[in-house]
């Protein structure tokens, strides 16, 4: 902890001042305690964050419907600590407003033209679901959809509609279900389409999932730096020499209380609306013996974090799974009893 | 120790650092999609043109046509390799495809689609938008443990399908009126189902508010004889006899007036120090 001062000794490299160089080993610990810094910059990173998603949207989802109406699908951060919360909506001719906190409580909600003003009582998050008829128009043959987005959003079309204009670049594009689903950046974005027998964009790569160089170096840099907090928290661990084997039976048991492998095809049946991409997830899940966590779907489908916790969830709201915490991670499971619910 | 915080900080920032390049390179998923849309839309614009004007198209729709398709192949071209380019030409191509489809529409006027509009109105876009909200509640009513019987409703959405399949539009019409009221019915039975659990939410938090605001007044360096402190307190008070009396309403409206007169004293606080 002493810093160690070392004059140079070499008199003709003094400066004509007598600057002294000194080693700069040991200075920040002792101007500054280590485990301070690192526990300011934890609190950095956490807080920063929270601060900046207070009140905006975690995720933005939008359906159009043949007849020009739209299901706006959002999560959205809210302060806990205050009594309600205005949401600015889309348009004003709202239909089907749905309002509900983290626990699954049905929120106190007043739609008044644009706004809607949400009783949040304590949550931090809500699940918001309307139907919206202001944001698409019709001239002649052409429809044309505008928003100004507070957030990346995704956007579904109508199926048989094709694009014949757009002001913005896509991030993304996939066919769900026969329909074009696109993912577009935050900002004003106005989409023009018309209904054509032939409206599919057809995908020479991949049509669900075009994956990219980019998408590699993505995939690469998120290795790294699992790969090295995984090296960092074995460190950890063998420096304090803690008892492992506990741990290792645990994840033993996790691995062999894997429940019985449940029937897709009874679910598909079930669900008949189901989507393909989330039939590939729930065959996963079941060939993976009811249960994966959720980052584990992710890796097997090559999906980014937002989509694929928006394809659980919609399993989920399906009835089809359902999602428990592990070990801070979501573990995702085929629900059991979902035909005796039926 | 001092190697593990080293560590720790390094894991944090390159943490840092590699979520946004991530973000960044999201941003140019597969920039194929781009020539995709834009082919498909020359396709659709092509279609419309023969349509609309068979072989006499207008020359300064052809003009904008042609300047679009160079467009489209100058995209080809840009890629994989020009992106910026390929974008610029993106742009370009959709913005004049954008300006045909105007152009093959301007002889009608632009109407917009609201539910008033029943001319468009679309039964099956209707059915499935109610089956959507529907769904929704449903998940809060078994969240619940509401017990609301949900068969008639699911019977009426099989019909209502039915209906529209078969081209009974009056039938289908009458068949989802009677499925909206009846979802009004069972958002309300959720409502007054779940409102005991609710206001326990609301007093819960509403009583640990009232106890921060009381250490904020508590801790305050103001005239404890001012009037907003006064009517602070006063309010405090009252809030917590209507939570005592079960009064939640009231007391949400009281709750309201109080953050008010507590924003007033954080300003005057901020103010002195």
């Amino acid at each position: 902890m002493n810093p160690e001062i070392v004059p140079i000794h070499r008199k003709e490299s003094l400066g004509e001042d007598g600057i002294l160089f000194v080693r700069t080993e040991g200075i920040i610990d002792t101007m500054v305690k280590i485990p301070l810094l690192v526990a300011s910059m934890i609190i950095v990173a956490a807080i920063m964050p929270i601060q900046s998603s207070f009140s905006s949207p975690r995720t933005l989802d939008l359906i159009i419907y043949p007849d020009g109406s739209t299901h706006v699908s959002t999560e959205i951060d809210v302060d806990p600590f205050v009594t309600d919360y205005e949401l600015d909506l889309f348009g004003s001719t709202i239909d089907n407003f749905v309002a509900v906190g983290e626990n699954g409580f049905l929120l106190t909600t007043d739609v008044v033209g644009n706004f809607a003003l949400i009783e949040t009582f304590g949550s931090s998050v809500i699940s918001i679901e309307y139907d919206i008829h202001d944001l698409v128009s019709k001239q002649g043959r052409v429809w044309t959809f505008s928003l100004d987005a507070p957030s990346d959003f995704t956007l579904l079309l109508p199926k048989n509609s094709a694009i014949v204009g757009m002001t913005n670049l896509p991030i993304n594009m996939e066919i769900i279900d026969d329909k074009n689903q696109l993912t577009l950046s935050n900002g004003q974005a106005e989409i023009n389409y018309l209904f054509s027998t032939n409206s599919i964009i057809p995908d020479p790569i991949d049509p669900v999932n075009p994956t990219s160089t980019s998408d590699y170096l993505s995939y690469a840099l998120i290795a790294g730096v699992v790969s090295a907090a995984v090296i960092g928290i074995a460190a950890i661990i063998r420096f304090k020499q803690k008892i492992v084997k506990p741990i290792q039976d645990q994840q033993l048991t996790q691995t062999t209380q894997k429940i019985e492998t449940i029937d897709t095809e009874t679910i598909f049946k079930l669900n008949p609306d189901i989507r393909e991409d989330d039939k590939e997830i729930v065959k996963f899940i079941s060939d993976n013996g009811g249960q994966a966590f959720e980052s584990e779907l992710r890796k097997k489908f090559l999906q980014p974090r937002t989509t694929m916790w928006r394809a659980v969830k919609r399993l989920e709201r399906n009835e089809i799974i359902e999602i428990e915490k592990k070990d801070l991670q979501n573990l995702v499971k085929l629900r059991k009893n979902m035909e005796k619910e039926e | 120790m001092k190697i593990l915080a080293l560590f720790t900080i390094f894991v944090l920032i390159f943490g840092t650092a590699s979520t946004s390049l991530v973000n960044d390179a999201y941003a140019q998923n597969d920039p194929n999609i781009l020539l995709r849309i834009a082919a498909q839309a020359d396709e659709q614009i092509s279609q419309q043109l023969e349509r609309s004007y068979g072989d006499s198209i207008p020359s300064d729709i052809q003009t904008l046509h042609s300047q679009g398709q160079m467009a489209v192949v100058s995209l080809e071209k840009s890629l994989p390799d020009d992106i910026e380019q390929a974008r610029e030409d993106f742009l370009t191509a959709m913005k004049l495809f954008q300006q045909i489809s105007r152009i093959i529409s301007e002889s009608t006027t632009e109407a917009k689609i609201t539910r008033s509009d029943i001319s468009d109105r679309d039964l099956k876009s209707e059915l499935n938008r109610l089956h959507k909200y529907f769904q929704n509640l449903k998940t809060v009513s078994e969240k619940q443990n509401t017990g609301i019987e949900l068969s008639e409703i699911k019977e009426l959405f099989i019909l209502a399908n039915e209906q529209i399949n078969s081209g009974q539009t009056s039938d289908a019409t009458q068949t989802i009126e009677e499925i909206k009221s009846l979802i009004i019915s069972i958002k309300q039975h959720i409502q007054d189902s779940s409102s005991n659990s609710a206001s326990d939410r609301v007093k819960k938090f509403i009583l640990n508010q009232l106890q921060k605001i009381q250490t904020i007044l508590d801790t305050a360096n103001i005239d404890p004889n001012s009037s907003e402190f006064v009517e602070a307190e006063s309010l405090i008070n009252e809030i917590e006899n209507l939570i005592s009396e079960d009064k939640i309403s009231d007391a949400k409206i009281k709750f309201g007036e109080l953050n008010k007169i507590v924003k007033i004293i954080k300003k005057s606080i901020h103010k002195i120090t």
